[in-house]
């Protein structure tokens, strides 16, 4: 009894804890217990916001990588993502080889081969760190074979103390 | 001559006439693609399954490819070692369904997982098959060093799988 005194003796802000009880009684019957509100310790890592996080998805069939991108969609306007932009480039990145098509000799006839990369974007805006986290977590574990998915993040930083803003000499 | 030639195969004189249509083939012995294409038997009674039937020119369009990874795209890693491993995969599921396999042996890579796919018959009792895909499993997650799956679909005979008679 003497310690939850002390405790509401020593508390900075009294008043509103005063408010805060006086509104609690009245509503409930129980008395809850006074908890001094402490300010949040230094150490605590706040969480990290980025201003625009890019997909890149890379693949062989366009249909598959539009299938994932209507996916990925999906699953940002659950999460209450906006999605700013969502294309693709008309044509793929083609490798191109030109072999011989005999063993021996005949140089004139050829075979050719090419090896095609489809590309899809997809721009995300305004994301906190533990959203884009499970955002993407979600997305890379539903990865469909044969497409590979390139994630860029645009982060937002406060200037640092170092760095101060040019004083004027007057 | 040659001009009686060039008319011929300019008009529409080939659908009339058969033989003028064998004399003037277009392309040579040498630069015609063989590879992926069948012959017709006289009988008319070779099967062939959905993807025999389409020849390699049909590639993205009726057909899709066997084996699905990341290592053919651009910035694409371990090209040749996945080649190897998708070759070496095809034979030992092969040999060790002996007669069973009936299609094209379908791998599929996601991250680490490896899934390998395929239509066998049930010649074999149900016990031995559940024996079969614990062993290939086993042994090929052993050697390529990453988890395999196998994804069975069974099917009666071969004529279940077979697309046309040729």
């Amino acid at each position: 009894m003497n310690a939850i005194k002390l405790l509401w003796r020593s508390t900075p802000s009294r008043s509103i804890l005063f408010n805060y009880n006086t509104t609690r009684l009245a509503s409930a019957a129980t008395i809850t217990p006074i908890q001094r509100i402490e300010p949040p310790p230094s150490t605590i890592k706040l969480d990290k916001l980025y201003k625009r996080v890019e997909l890149e998805m890379r693949g062989i069939d366009p249909a598959v990588l539009l299938s994932y991108s209507w996916f990925c969609i999906a699953a940002a306007t659950h999460l209450g993502i906006d999605v700013t932009k969502s294309w693709a480039l008309r044509k793929a990145e083609k490798e191109r080889h030109t072999l011989l098509r005999c063993v021996h000799i005949y140089k004139k006839h050829r075979v050719q081969y090419e090896v095609r990369s489809y590309f899809r974007f997809i721009h995300l805006q305004r994301l906190t760190g533990s959203t884009c986290d499970t955002y993407l977590e979600y997305i890379e574990r539903n990865l469909p074979e044969g497409c590979a998915l390139k994630v860029t993040k645009i982060e937002c930083q406060t200037i640092p103390d170092h760095i101060k803003p040019p004083v004027d000499e007057k | 001559m040659n001009s009686i030639i060039k008319y011929a195969q300019c008009s529409s004189l080939s659908q009339w006439s058969p033989v003028f249509a064998s004399q003037f083939h277009t392309s040579s012995a040498l630069s015609r693609v063989v590879s992926g294409k069948y012959r017709i038997t006289k009988k008319r009674d070779r099967p062939l399954t959905y993807e025999m039937a389409n020849p390699p020119h049909f590639i993205a369009h009726r057909k899709s490819w066997n084996s699905w990874n990341t290592s053919s795209l651009k910035d694409g890693l371990r090209r040749s070692e996945t080649a190897v491993e998708d070759e070496f995969i095809r034979r030992f599921l092969n040999g060790t369904w002996h007669g069973l396999v009936c299609s094209e042996v379908i791998i599929k890579r996601q991250f680490n997982h490896i899934r390998v796919a395929a239509i066998v018959r049930r010649a074999v009792s149900p016990t031995k098959m559940y024996f079969l895909i614990g062993y290939t499993e086993e042994l090929l997650s052993n050697w390529i060093q990453c988890p395999v799956t196998l994804e069975l679909q069974t099917v009666d005979s071969y004529k279940d799988v077979v697309f046309k008679y040729i």
